[in-house]
Order: structure tokens, then sequence, then C-alpha cells
């Protein structure tokens, strides 16, 4: 716990402060024909972490520069790509996943912050081929309309089934209100996941 | 709910509720959008946006741009004159290819002038986003910043500044600045036989489309041969049109969009995004994905344009309308996107109807096209001034409305069928209009207010050219190839229902090809709540024709194949055709705090036979609950002294939350006309439509005061009521 606090108090406007100093003192190349991708110090400069995750059961190790987001790790370098960048700045929910158990925005976390937790996204969700009941019950609930927000609002239904097995469809609300849907199918995702809670489908 | 009018005789498989064919791919993040896709050796791509409203550029400096290592291309106006919809879109007309040539307001994909906050100014391919973003950052624009407008009627004025030479009035398909003028009788003669006669101003504001998936988009190029990864609600226009404007002939596109964050319309035809994004992969040869930030999405894409309408109504002394007057600004950005047009007024039965509309640029992000382009926002207006007018005369709405509401499209060409009556009485009973509406507006006593209002609608549901293929295989496979996407209306499975329904084979046999241009024959793609009218009746046709060549050759066996094609073009005999609905709402103000809760809703609505009813419900009530929104909450309010955008993201332009979406009661009465595929009209826009104007009718009917000004928030209910 301790060491996730020290973590969190690099901001994310120091680590781009720093890759803009580091930058200037590697701007050499003159112009674009110059240069050669081969020997682009650009990755070099810029501050990097090893860290240690555990996605969806199955720890990994890699080294992430300092201002890389959870969700770009998880989506660029981990080629996870059901989760979704909706906004990039904590307003939509649309890249929700599970840090330790509990909905957070991938986006609005650093991948440095993640050191030595455990990660849980929608392409973890189902178990040995078997559908979570969440997604059972989003599919026969027509819950997902274009379906970008939809990782999100699993990952957030799922966070709210775990501290509250047998919500009600206010306690849902409450819960899913970080998480927009522009296609607006609100009463479709409560339905599911009242469904869900119930452990029936519909 | 679903009720029948005249029975229609039930099938297999449309009709039922059916989940989603890609559902599954949808819940377990297996589907594809756009910027899912990762292509090796492929640059990241960010745009520089314009911070002034309107400026000339006089020099870009992107020496330390291009210094920064990493950095491989970077387009300005000085080396990238690509023109947008090849001459921009006078007149409104985006399909039109030869008005695009005689237009005099080009927009290219990087202006010089700028004209709006987030107008282009140069975009970059670097390694990494990150690297892309700094030499953003790096490149030094001087701009002379010139005096901007921002809204529509102020632009008019002959003392502001002209934003085209030839000034602020968007000119027509001629190339002449007139407003587009429609009239039937003489509104003139009308108010001269009129008892009484009313007049009133409303406005609406500038709200964004806002759909989840920001545009991004990643080019390649082989050899001269283009692929587009884009969002696009049509592949096939896209495909054209950028084939168009890049000046390559349309077999070197090939557009892939399989699955779709939204869009609402503003996903249409082809995008500069695309157009930059093929650009830069061509000049750095390398493939390029261009993302947009959520807020390069908010100024620099579009949104629904805001208005200013004078109404002028004339009636008889027992409540008949005689002549219905309207004089209607459109603020549409700088460049032309759409017509600008704000509709209602022909939905009311009326011998004398004149509608003059201006569309005008101004320094605002360009508005286009939005779920029911011209309705939302026009039927607000027209129908807040019915509704008061119905109030002054002592009339129930409901009743007012069924006196003058339209029976024939424009009081002349009959419908292919005709519910709107039925959409009225069967709502007003099931939502007990009677008992929730007041009489007298704003009597309720205490502090929490009440009060419920209605609204009704018609919307296109025309038929036209679209293309379908089927090809059986000896497995007893059927595979669809439709040139959709699946903007989030489930045009998919819509797709394969009606197939495995006109083939006779369960839904389990039928597989549906869709977003590649070259793999999909030719659909108008998913604008105007068409596809399922227009690709799906394409569908029942290509089906037969597979049944014919089975009945001739038999079932394939080994490597053979059947194929079942076709391309239909059907037309009307002179009638119309149209959705129709009627929604009811009922509210519950605190006015004290000037909160706007929904305590009830009902939608009713004939869409013709409901192909899914499970994904129809969705439709409906994603319109309802975006138009409570537009209603309540959304707005892209700009700063008059600098013209700066200051609410562009999901927070600042206030969507509708979970929290804030009521339950929304969906009632259809299906009807089968004998068109389309089973008699299938247009659902997806139509939600919207009569929402807007239901909410506001509401609001007034439960505090007296009438609101004349979207968004219907906090302030200007407690503002009222001080």
């Amino acid at each position: 716990m301790a060491k996730t606090k020290i973590k969190k108090k690099i901001s994310r406007r120091k680590f781009l402060q720093g890759t803009g100093a580091a930058i200037a003192v590697a701007a050499a190349a003159p112009t674009v024909e110059a240069q050669n991708p081969a020997t682009i110090p650009t990755a070099d400069a810029v501050p990097k972490t090893t860290i240690r995750i555990t996605v969806n059961g199955t720890p990994r190790r890699i080294d992430v520069e300092d201002r890389w987001t959870l969700v770009e790790v998880l989506r660029d370098h981990f080629g996870m790509t059901g989760t979704k960048i909706g906004c990039d700045r904590g307003e939509c929910g649309a890249c929700t996943v599970l840090l330790d158990g509990k909905p957070v925005y991938s986006c609005s976390n650093l991948a440095v912050w993640a050191d030595g937790r455990s990660v849980q996204t929608v392409e973890g969700l189902a178990q040995n081929g078997r559908l979570d009941p969440l997604q059972q019950a989003f599919i026969e609930h027509d819950g997902p309309q274009c379906g970008f927000c939809t990782s999100g609002q699993l990952m957030s239904a799922k966070g709210l089934l775990t501290r509250n097995p047998h919500p009600n469809a206010n306690d849902v609300r409450a819960a899913m209100t970080g998480n927009l849907c522009r296609c607006s199918n609100y009463n479709h995702y409560v339905e599911a996941i009242l469904a869900a809670a119930k452990g029936g489908s519909r | 709910m679903r009720q029948q009018n005249a029975p229609i005789p039930p099938l297999k498989t449309v009709g039922h509720a059916t989940p989603r064919i890609d559902a599954a791919e949808r819940v377990t993040g297996k589907a594809t959008y756009t910027n899912d896709v990762q292509l090796p050796g492929m640059l990241y791509a960010r745009i520089l946006r314009s911070p002034h409203p309107h400026a000339r550029i006089r020099q870009i400096d992107i020496s330390k741009a291009v210094a920064l290592p990493g950095v491989k291309t970077i387009l300005t106006h000085e080396n990238c004159d690509v023109v947008w919809g090849a001459g921009g879109i006078s007149g409104g007309q985006q399909y039109n290819d030869d008005i695009k040539k005689i237009t005099k307001h080009r927009r290219y994909v990087f202006n010089n002038p700028v004209r709006f906050v987030g107008d282009p100014v140069a975009a970059v391919a670097a390694v990494n986003r990150h690297v892309a973003e700094e030499a953003v950052r790096l490149i030094q624009v001087d701009y002379e910043v010139l005096n901007f407008v921002l809204e529509p009627e102020e632009a008019l004025k002959p003392d502001a500044v002209k934003i085209w030479p030839e000034g602020n009035l968007s000119l027509n398909a001629q190339n002449q600045a007139q407003p587009a003028t429609t009239r039937r009788g003489n509104v003139e003669d009308g108010f001269r036989a009129s008892d009484l006669v009313f007049e009133d101003r409303y406005t609406t504001a500038f709200v964004h489309n806002a759909q989840m998936e920001p545009r991004s988009c990643i080019a390649t190029w082989e050899a001269d041969k283009l692929t587009l990864y884009t969002p696009t609600q049509g592949i096939s226009n896209c495909r054209n049109d950028t084939a168009r404007d890049l000046g390559i002939p349309q077999e070197k596109v090939q557009i892939i969009c399989q699955y779709m964050g939204g869009g609402f319309g503003n996903k249409n035809q082809n995008q500069d995004a695309d157009l930059i994004t093929a650009m830069l992969s061509k000049q750095a040869g390398a493939p390029v994905k261009l993302e947009f930030t959520r807020k390069d999405d908010f100024i620099g894409v579009h949104g629904r344009w805001p208005t200013v309408q004078y109404y002028k109504v004339g009636l008889t002394r027992d409540g008949v309308l005689s002549a219905i007057q309207l004089r209607g600004y459109s603020g549409m950005g700088p460049y032309r996107k759409n017509t600008g047009a704000i509709g209602g007024i022909d939905l009311y039965q009326c011998p004398h109807i004149e509608s003059v509309i201006y569309p005008v640029y101004t320094n605002k992000t360009v508005s286009g096209n939005f779920r029911g382009p011209e309705y939302p926002q026009g039927f607000y207006g027209i129908e807040s001034m019915m509704d008061d007018v119905a109030h002054k005369l002592k009339m129930d709405p409901v009743e007012f409305i069924l006196k003058n509401m339209t029976r024939k499209s424009r009081d002349e060409v009959p419908y292919t069928n005709y519910s709107l009556e039925e959409c009225i009485h069967r709502g007003a009973e099931a939502f007990e209009w009677k008992k929730r509406w007041r009489p007298e507006p704003g009597s309720d006593s205490g502090p929490i207010k009440r009060g419920a209002g209605v609204s009704f609608m018609a919307f296109r549901s025309a038929l036209g050219r679209s293309n379908a293929v089927i090809r059986l295989d000896a497995k007893g496979k059927y595979i669809v190839f439709v040139g959709v996407t699946d903007i989030g209306a489930g045009a998919k499975t819509t797709m394969a229902m009606i197939a495995a329904e006109a083939l006779g084979v369960p839904l389990s046999k039928v597989e549906v090809v869709w977003g590649d241009t070259d793999r999909c024959p030719y659909s108008v793609g998913e604008s105007g709540s068409r596809t399922t009218i227009q690709t799906g009746y394409a569908v029942t046709q290509a089906a037969d024709a597979l049944k014919r060549q089975i009945a001739e050759k038999g079932l394939p066996a080994g490597e053979n194949v059947l194929v079942g094609s076709a391309s239909p073009n059907p037309t009307l005999d002179g009638k119309v055709r149209a959705a129709f609905g009627a929604h009811f709402v009922e509210v519950e103000v605190d006015t004290e705090l000037g909160t706007v809760r929904v305590l009830k809703y009902l939608a009713v609505h004939d869409s013709g036979r409901i192909m899914n009813p499970l994904a129809a419900r969705s439709q409906i009530k994603g319109g309802a609950i975006m138009g409570i929104g537009m209603a309540l909450h959304e707005d892209l309010i700009y700063d008059r002294r600098n013209g700066q955008p200051l609410t562009a993201g999901f927070y600042g332009a206030r969507l509708m939350t979970h929290r804030d979406a009521p339950e929304i009661e969906v009632m259809f009465i299906e009807s089968d006309d004998g068109y389309g595929p089973y008699g299938a009209k247009s659902i997806g826009e139509s939600s919207k439509v009569p929402a807007v104007a239901a909410v506001a009718n509401a609001v007034f009917n439960a505090i007296g005061l009438r609101m004349k000004d979207l968004p219907i928030t906090r302030d200007k209910i407690l503002g009222a009521l001080a």
C-alpha cells in the first residue's frame, strides 16, 4: 500500500515536463529525410520503469515509459483492445477496468501506478470459455448498441456486484453513473445488471 | 407493450426479439473497432488546430517539430491542398458532385484563413503518439487575428465581419445568396382570414453528436491502392468521396469499417480525418493511425446546427390553423456541411404556409448531420409554439394536435399508411393523459410542481437503391454480402434476420459479410434511418434470386456455390412513406432548485413492421433519452468575448448519465404498407424527433412559464421564476 502511495505522487504533468526536456536535448536531427529510424533516441531519452502487473490472472513484466497510461499499455503493448478510450480524460468510463477488484478509469491511471497490482479487463470476464452472467445478461437484454462503452459498463457492473451482490435499481444507477452511453441504452443496462444479480436472465 | 392496428400476419424470424448475432463479440472485447487495428510499422498522427475563431496564417514554422527525433511527416496548407468534398458543400447538397464543382466556398483539409477554433492547421505523423503530440506543440504559427462572429442573426448584419468574400449568407445550389424558401398558399391571405394571430421566438443550442468512439483513421498504401480503416456510416459513399477528393479511381480505394462506436450522423461520407491520414501515409511511406482526442472530436467534426426561429401563427376562433409563417436562422459554422433546414411546420394541416430559412456562416464549429438533422430543434420550436397557442385558446394540446396535424403529406400527397391518430389516441390513453396534464399550468401547490407534455412526428421512410448478394455453399451456409456498417442500430443482425425470413432457413444458417468495400456491394449506409428499408429490401430480392437458382439447379454440391444478387431501386407510385409517433412525458420541476426530473415517459411509434423488437426498443429508448438531454442539458457554449468553445467534452456538454435517464416505455403500433422488407419503416432517428418538444411542453405545464431557449437549464428556470 505504502509503495502505491509513493507512486501516486508522480503527476502526469511532471512526466510530460520530463519528456520535453529529454527531447530538447535529443533534438539534433535536422530534417525528416536525414533521420535513420534505427538511431532515433526518443525511446531511450524518456524515463522508463520496469513494472510487474497481473493481468487477468497472468503475471506480466514490462518496461513502460513513465508517461504511459494503464489503458495505453493494455491496448498498445498487451494487444488487449477490448478496453476502449472514449475521452482519455476521465469523463466517460469506456476504459474502466478493475484494479485490485475496484473499478478505475484506466486512462487516468499511469501504468507505473499499477506496479505490483492486479488488473482485470473485459477479456478476463469469461472463465473457461463460459461467459460471465453479466455478459450473458448484456446479450439477452440488448445492452450494447454501438458497443463502445460496453466493456466499461461490464467492468463497473462487475465491481458493483462484487461489493454488493444484490443491488436495487437505484444502487445500480448510482454505481454506474461514471459510465456514459451515448446510445443511451441505460434502461437495458440496468435491467441486465439486475437480471445478472438475480442469477436469472430476463 | 406491442400492439397492432390491423393485425399483420406473424413471420418466422422477422418480428421476434432476437439478440444481436454479434453480441458475444461486443461483450467480450473481441469486436474490432477502427482504433483497435494495429499495422506493422504504423505511425501515429496528431492534428494542430486553430486556437482562434478567425485568423489569417502569416507563417508556419515547422523546423523545430521536424527536428524532433521520431517525426516523419508534417502536412500544412503549404504542402497539402486537398479539397474536402471536392469543393465545399454549397447549398448543403453534399451528395451532388456537380454542385461541388461550381462552389465558390472550397473547404480544404487545411485552410488559410482558419475560420473556427478547431480548424486544422497542421498534421504530424511520428513514431508514437507522444512524439506526435510533442511535435504539434513545437509548430509555431504566426496568426493575424481577424474579427469573428458567432451568432447567425449578428452575422447577417451589414457591419459583421465577412467570413467569405460573398458574405455570410451561405450560397444555395445555384451559387446565389438566397434563403431556402418554401410556400404553399399565401400566408398574408391566411393571416387576414385569421381570428387570432400569435408570434414568438424560439432558440436552440449547438449540441454535439458526442458518440462514444472518438474519430480515428488508419491509412495504408500498397503501390497506388489506398486502404482506409475508418469509422464511417457509409462505406460506399466514403469510398466514392475519398477517391474523388484524392483524385484517384474508386477501385483504388478500399474502405473497411467493421465495428463502429456510434456516430449519430457525424460519421457520414468521408471526413477530413480520412483525407489527412491518407496523405500523411502517402508522404511517410508507412501506415498511419490518426487519433482524435475527445476535444478534437467535439470541436473538429460537427454537431447540430443552432437555430433562431420566429413563428407567426393564425387561427380561427375554434382553433383551426389558417396560416403558419417561419423565419429561421441556422448557424452553419464557416463551411456548409448540411442544409440548415428547420423542419416541423409541414406536419400541420394548414392552407397557408411559408418557411424562409437563412443558413448562415459563423465562426463556430461546423454544423452537420445529427440524428434527424433538421427536426428535433424544429419540432421544439413549432411544437412549443402550438402548445402555447392551444394554451391561449384554452384547448387541451392533445385535442389541438388531433384537430390540426397532418393527414396527407403537405396536405396533398397520401401516405402509404396513416396511423398518427392511433398513435395519439392509444398513447394518451395508456399514459393517462387526462390525469397527468394540468388544465391550469403551474397550478400545483408547493415548490415541487408536476406537468405533462406531448409532441408528435412523422419521419421519412423513403425507398431507394441498394444492393445485396447471397451465396450458398454445399455446407448449407448462406452468406449475405451487404455494404452496411453497424453504427449501433443492429444492421448486421437485421440483414441476417431478413435473409433468414426470405430464404425460409433458420437464422443460424446465415452469416453476414459487411463493412468492407472490397467484399460488399453498394449500400447507402447508415444515414437517414434507411438501411433496413433499402438494403433490407435488396436482401429479400437477392434471396428470391437465390431461390430461383436453387429451383433451377438444385442445391450446390462439392466446391460449387450458388449466388443470388439484386440491385433494386423501388418507387412509391406517387405516395409518401413515413413513420409516425407521439411522445408523452410527465415531469416534476423543483421550483426552488430549478431541476427537472422526468417521472413518466411513453413513446408510441408506428415504424411499420418491427424487424427485431429487442433492438428497436433500444433505438426508441436511446433517442428519447438523447432528446431529454437536448431539452435539459446539452450546449456547446462559446465565450462571446474570444470565440472559444467552453464546454467541449462529455462533462461540459452534460450528457445524460445512468442517474439522469428515466424508464422509457415503448409502444409499437405495427403496420405493413406493402413496401420495404415486410413493411419495415424508419426507426433510429425518429425517436429523438418529438422528444425535445414533449419535455419542453411538460415543463411549461408544470411551471406555467414557457421556456423559449434550449437547453432548459436550472439557471433559466430559476431566472424565469424569479
